[in-house]
């Protein structure tokens, strides 16, 4: 088992936590991978606005204590624990801000079409 | 799917009865990754709640907890489970990373590289190397005269098979393996025979009390010199190195001061294995003749290894190696306590020092794991649980 450090250059890539409550789930019954989740703003007072389908949350910035590591085991099949004799991650990113949205969504109402 | 367009995005904002002047001008679209979501030949993320930057080893094997090892520390690893979805995003920008470049795009499609339900998080454990010695046990060098090792089919492990099995950095196994005095013998990590090595600490004692030498000015030359017909070079140089402080003079010469407490311990361990226990009076007179001319057997050298039982008549000692003994907490107080009801504290302790973590003590391990009465005006702990 091993864990790499991702890239020789030294400096890992920044990335930014999302966290969401409740759970992600495709529309259509497909795969995730390529599919819309949703459009990201910030307020002029730097709160984030997540706009996902017909919800609006709001949410916050966050500095996190503890920084998080995200390790990637590439490809194959996973496997339910880290251990094992052949597990290798790499150390890919470090995450050191999160966007919470703990509010609870608010639904986007549209106009409701007129009868013909 | 195709990029969205800022026409889309003013229109969902439109929808969502936004307003676009409270807001900073550039969006992020999110859609997820071609990686994300996970399943067959898909990346598998792992987030990991972290506090040092150096290269890591998750070890464990398929019955094993699995931890996490840095160049010198061991962790174990515990996965935190939260009601929240936690999505990663690559290249996501925080409010002020976007007024701070007010040329950032306008919009930013960025890819969810994956997301996960839980997290792990690392609290710094005790090494677990017994392990190491257990392997290590399976095939001891019983000398160059054993016929063993030429038809031996038993698992020779080198550093590096040690490191793949044994739960904890590569300092830690280093530093144990000098510890228990192990040796490399043809690139394979060796721990040698008690009688081998009790016959070749013998080969040099005698030497030195046939010599005259200062226990504290043992010279190494002279010692291979004399003994290297009967042992290998190695071996003896080994021996030197495992009971002895090496140390240059000015001349150049290298010197072993010998180490009186190891020593005697060595020889305890010797006379004790011979018997279930011994009168305590009559096994101190027998070690202190045992041990070399000039050497003072003590009691407290046998800490760990010995244990004595002033409350019986006539008082007595038996062999307890603390390396025998279980190397899980609960299962290593449970183990004392079948051997001995009641403990006083200074008699438990060298047998739980080593389950100490770091910053804990053995009064918060006690505490923990045991509970204290008087008996006699002296304190003493027993079992929290009934004994079978």
């Amino acid at each position: 088992p091993c864990l790499s450090p991702s890239s020789s250059t030294g400096a890992l890539a920044q990335w930014v936590l999302v966290e969401l409550q409740g759970e992600v789930e495709p529309r259509q019954s497909g795969d995730l991978a390529g599919s819309l989740l949703g459009d990201l703003h910030y307020t002029r007072e730097g709160v984030p606005v997540l706009i996902v389908g017909h919800h609006i949350l709001y949410g916050k910035v966050v500095q996190l204590e503890k920084p998080f590591a995200v390790l990637v085991k590439e490809g194959g099949a996973p496997q339910p624990s880290p251990g094992g004799p052949h597990s290798c991650y790499t150390v890919t990113a470090l995450i050191k801000t999160k966007l919470l949205f703990k509010t609870r969504p608010k639904p986007i109402i549209t106009h409701v079409p007129k009868k013909v | 799917a195709a990029m969205r367009s800022r026409a889309e995005v003013d229109a969902t904002l439109q929808t969502a009865k936004l307003n676009p002047a409270e807001l900073l001008p550039a969006v992020h679209c999110l859609s997820f990754g071609p990686q994300a979501g996970g399943g067959e030949g898909k990346n598998t993320y792992l987030l990991l709640c972290w506090f040092f930057f150096s290269s890591l080893v998750i070890r464990g094997e398929k019955d094993e907890h699995a931890v996490l090892c840095s160049k010198d520390k061991t962790y174990d690893m515990k996965i935190a489970d939260t009601s929240n979805m936690l999505l990663f995003v690559p290249g996501c920008k925080t409010p002020e990373e976007l007024n701070a470049d007010p040329a950032s795009c306008n919009i930013i499609h960025s890819q969810i590289a994956g997301f996960s339900n839980n997290y792990w998080e690392l609290r710094r454990c005790r090494p677990k190397l017994k392990k190491l010695r257990k392997l290590l046990m399976e095939d001891p060098y019983e000398g160059p005269d054993s016929q063993k090792d030429q038809t031996s089919t038993f698992s020779k492990y080198t550093t590096e098979d040690l490191l793949s099995l044994v739960q904890a950095s590569e300092e830690e196994i280093l530093h144990q393996l000098q510890v228990i005095d192990a040796c490399k013998i043809e690139g394979y990590w060796r721990i040698l025979g008690f009688e081998y090595e009790m016959k070749l600490l013998n080969h040099v004692t005698q030497l030195i009390d046939s010599e005259s030498w200062p226990l504290s000015k043992v010279p190494l030359c002279a010692c291979l010199e004399e003994l290297g017909s009967l042992e290998p070079r190695e071996m003896i140089e080994h021996i030197l190195l495992s009971y002895g402080r090496k140390y240059v003079d000015d001349a150049g010469e290298v010197f072993f001061e010998m180490r009186e407490d190891k020593i005697c311990r060595a020889i305890a361990e010797m006379l004790l294995q011979n018997a279930v226990k011994f009168n305590l009076s009559d096994f101190e007179e027998v070690w202190q003749q045992s041990v070399p001319e000039g050497m003072k057997t003590r009691l407290d050298q046998l800490k760990g290894l010995a244990l004595v039982d002033k409350t019986s008549r006539p008082e007595t000692i038996l062999l307890l190696k603390v390396e025998d003994l279980p190397e899980d907490n609960q299962e290593r107080f449970n183990s004392l306590f079948g051997i001995r009801q009641k403990w006083t504290e200074v008699d438990i302790t060298p047998y739980i020092q080593d389950l100490c973590a770091e910053k804990q003590t053995v009064g918060a391990l006690l505490t923990k794991y045991a509970r204290s009465s008087m008996l006699n005006g002296v304190k003493v702990y027993n079992s929290r649980r009934p004994i079978s």
